[in-house]
């Protein structure tokens, strides 16, 4: 496949986001907008930050009053999750240089790791990222732009039904992978439950950091190759 | 534009890259074992159980079987064979839908 295609692959394959991601950012800008955040600040975080739950977050903070420090250190605990999901990302973006790996990173997020890391492998290259990325990004700046301007623009049972989208779309790229492979499918399993419990003693953003890394760890030695097969 | 405010912006786009940009950096000093290409090879599928469960069921705060009827039915979807995962979640959504209009 030329740049070309695989871009357009990126394109096509990111469209599912689009549902989940444009009503969350119209839910993100009515936040900002309630915590005193001009229609401009409100879209600037969008377009330099790009991370859903951390612009909640902070907006959520700076309506209670927080400081700037305490949202800083809390968004950062909060990505830190994505250290380990680039690092997947870019371990398989093989024949690219430096500077590509580092603009697609800008765009990694739950949602482009999971699409992007459940890929057949032929089809990971960067340039599949960043169409993927770019319609991420636009759909997050979009549904923020739209919530900064016209917050009531969807009807309240909509919004309430996008809420399922983006668990959807992480059931239908797991449950592929995991109906051939008993062990995977016990590992994720496994995995929701020490997430669960974790969360009953730490703060979720830690809970899930902690319940991916030692549930993965477990999984090297627990499941077999089939894991490789069972991709198709 | 009040200066505390681009400050938290640069901030916060600040530590959220850093942790995105750092394994572009360094992945190419980096020479994984087996093990732990296994390992990373198993994190997408322990995200993605944690990512979905137990926060499905807070989809809606206040109705959990909101969460959960949209994940069986997306699930079920699932199971079938190239099943389009664009298709799973409309369904998923439309079912909803469809249960807060019953509700």
């Amino acid at each position: 496949m030329s740049k070309k295609q695989q871009y357009c692959l990126g394109l096509r394959t990111g469209l599912p986001v689009i549902l989940g991601f444009v009503p969350v950012g119209i839910a993100y800008a009515i936040m900002a907008g309630q915590a005193g955040l001009t229609v401009a600040e409100t879209i600037q975080m969008s377009v330099f930050v790009f991370a859903g739950a951390s612009q909640m977050m902070a907006v959520g903070m700076l309506a209670q009053g927080a400081g700037v420090v305490a949202i800083l250190l809390a968004t950062f605990i909060l990505n830190l999750r994505h250290l380990i999901m680039s690092t997947c990302a870019v371990n398989r973006m093989k024949r690219t240089t430096t500077g590509f790996r580092l603009l697609a990173m800008f765009g990694v997020t739950d949602e482009s790791f999971a699409i992007y890391t459940t890929m057949e492998e032929e089809n990971c290259s960067v340039w599949f990222f960043l169409g993927l990325i770019t319609v991420t990004y636009s759909s997050w700046v979009a549904g923020t732009t739209i919530g900064a301007f016209a917050s009531g623009i969807l009807p309240q049972l909509v919004t309430d039904s996008l809420g399922i989208a983006l668990y959807a779309m992480f059931i239908a790229l797991l449950i592929p992978n995991v109906k051939h492979n008993f062990r995977l499918g016990l590992l994720v399993v496994m995995t929701a439950l020490v997430n669960m419990g974790l969360q009953q003693v730490m703060a979720s953003s830690w809970a899930l950091i902690v319940a991916t890394l030692v549930c993965a760890a477990l999984g090297a030695f627990l499941v077999d190759e089939k894991a490789e097969e069972a991709k198709q | 534009m009040n200066t505390n405010m681009i400050f938290l912006i640069l901030g916060m786009a600040l530590v959220t890259y850093i942790p995105r940009a750092l394994p572009a950096v360094i992945i190419d000093k980096m020479k994984f074992s087996p093990k732990v290409e296994k390992f990373l090879s198993l994190i997408p599928y322990t995200a993605m159980a944690a990512l979905i469960f137990p926060g499905v069921l807070t989809v809606d705060a206040n109705l959990w079987y909101i969460g959960v009827i949209g994940g069986i039915v997306a699930i079920l979807l699932s199971l079938i064979k190239k099943m389009p995962v664009a298709a799973v979640v409309v369904v998923s959504v439309v079912a909803d839908m469809l249960l807060y209009t019953v509700i």
